[in-house]
């Protein structure tokens, strides 16, 4: 943040990085096959929906382009808001890559439209052995992977797992440096 | 001047503590010029006091949050006490792209929310319980956002440099008065009490000032609140529901509330808001306003 943008007040809100989004495709591998974190087969995409009509028009369009797309590669589409007031599109396939390219085609048509500072996360769902949730949330504003664990009950999260994935999965994903940045999300539909 | 105050979101009709604060402010600043002046005045040298205002200063950045927590009856809650109001933080500083603030939650009906903290790092948001009862999820959002923009914007930062500069100009003022004008002759030295009242005129000037800067951050504020979150809406019925005096009206059940104001036709309390120029916070109506506009630009419908 710029001295100017201090003096006068006037912060920007940053706009997506999409470009480390597809360091998860060849991660996932690794988690595959080290780490026994299996996919769940879902994937999604946090936005705060804004009630105008282009956004809504770009967002229905979206949708229609990834049904579209849906038809030869299989992967499903659903919306759903939270409590909070932001939009879930779930994507649901079982070819990982798939999720990965569904997710980006998300943020890439809402960033076309001039709409990417509203993108929240996107989030991959995995299962490990024990079929134990197992996320890892992409924050598109820092353009960086971390772990999250939720360890049942009411808003834990299992932090020593966290670290122990972030040590685990190396230089393979981008991951984010400040822990003070890990923010959980609660009551994640995947 | 010191900027010791928390950084408020008065929101609504709040005369008493406004009063308050606004006289705080001022006596505050009012005695440090009279302990300079009074310094100056027992031959104590400029550095010795140069020194003494930095370290006020600095002691406001650094040391100051706890005590201001603690005068506004507030205490930091753990994500376990306030899940909804930790969630809804959280969620904004990944949009904010923020780290994330200390959660406080002051136990007063008075619906009211404000910043403290010199940076980002070492921040603390607190909304009063009066304010989780009357606002939406939506519209607590906005006020939520309307404080980690104080946060992201460095308010407290700006206003306690703003401040000390103002406490430097006085100096170089009483410095004039004592080595420009007088010169050596023993004759014209200025008395300690033209001293004192030039330092005081020069405080009350930037005593408005810093108001005035206060009002500008504020308007800043809702901005950065409405693009954080992309409904100015929320923001502008936030701060409608607040000042209409709709917080007058319990929001409880009859039977569950337990406090005499329940029973009372005209709820006590309610006054008349300071001058403008007295506030650190712009007119409801102008907040409100700005907001609409942003609103219409967000809709497409703005001329």
């Amino acid at each position: 943040m710029g001295l100017f943008e201090i003096l006068t007040g006037k912060r920007k809100i940053k706009g997506p990085a999409p470009d480390r989004l597809f360091a998860m495709s060849t991660a996932a591998v690794t988690l595959e096959m080290t780490l026994q974190l299996h996919s769940a087969g879902k994937a999604a995409i946090v936005f705060q929906p804004l009630a105008t009509a282009d956004f809504e028009s770009i967002v229905t369009d979206m949708e229609e382009v990834l049904r579209g797309t849906g038809d030869d590669t299989g992967t499903q589409v659903e919306r759903t808001d939270d409590s909070f007031g932001y939009r879930w599109m779930v994507l649901s396939d079982p070819d990982f890559e798939d999720l990965v390219v569904g997710v980006n085609v998300v943020s890439q048509a809402l960033q076309d439209g001039g709409y990417g500072e509203r993108i929240l996360c996107a989030v991959f769902a995995f299962r490990d052995a024990q079929k134990r949730k197992v996320y890892w949330i992409y924050n598109y504003k820092r353009g960086a992977y971390y772990p999250f664990v939720p360890a049942g009950g009411e808003q834990r999260r299992d932090t020593e797992r966290e670290l122990r994935l972030k040590a685990q999965i190396g230089n393979e994903l981008p991951i984010e440096a400040e822990l003070d940045r890990w923010f959980p999300l609660w009551g994640i539909p995947i | 001047m010191t900027q010791n105050m928390p950084r408020p979101t008065s929101f609504g009709k709040d005369p008493g503590l406004q009063v308050r604060m606004t006289l705080t402010l001022f006596l505050l600043g009012a005695v440090y010029v009279v302990l300079v002046v009074a310094m100056l005045a027992a031959g104590v040298n400029g550095v010795t006091v140069a020194v003494i205002a930095g370290g006020l200063a600095l002691f406001n950045l650094f040391g100051s949050d706890k005590l201001a927590l603690r005068a506004m009856g507030a205490r930091e809650v753990t994500p376990a006490e306030a899940p909804e109001l930790h969630a809804m933080i959280e969620r904004l500083c990944i949009q904010a792209d923020l780290p994330k603030p200390k959660v406080a939650v002051a136990d007063t009906r008075m619906p009211n929310a404000f910043a403290l903290g010199r940076s980002p790092k070492n921040a603390t948001v607190c909304a009063t319980t009066g304010i989780m009862e009357i606002l939406t999820p939506a519209e607590l959002e906005g006020v939520m956002a309307h404080e980690l923009t104080h946060v992201a914007n460095r308010d407290v930062l700006v206003m306690t440099l703003a401040s000390f500069f103002a406490t430097i100009a006085a100096y170089i003022v009483q410095f004039g008065f004592f080595f420009g004008g007088g010169g050596s002759d023993d004759d014209d030295n200025p008395s300690v009490m033209v001293l004192f009242l030039v330092s005081l005129a020069v405080y009350v000037v930037s005593f408005f000032l810093m108001q005035a800067l206060s009002r500008y951050r504020e308007f800043a504020a809702d901005r950065g609140a409405a693009l954080i979150t992309g409904r100015p809406s929320a923001l502008a019925s936030a701060l409608q529901r607040i000042s209409s005096g709709m917080h007058q009206i319990p929001q409880k059940d009859l039977r569950a509330a337990s406090e005499l104001q329940a029973f009372y036709i005209f709820p006590p309390g309610a006054g008349k808001s300071l001058a403008n120029i007295f506030a650190t916070h712009p007119p409801m109506e102008k907040r409100i306003a700005a907001l609409e506009r942003l609103e219409m630009q967000l809709q497409g419908t703005a001329r």
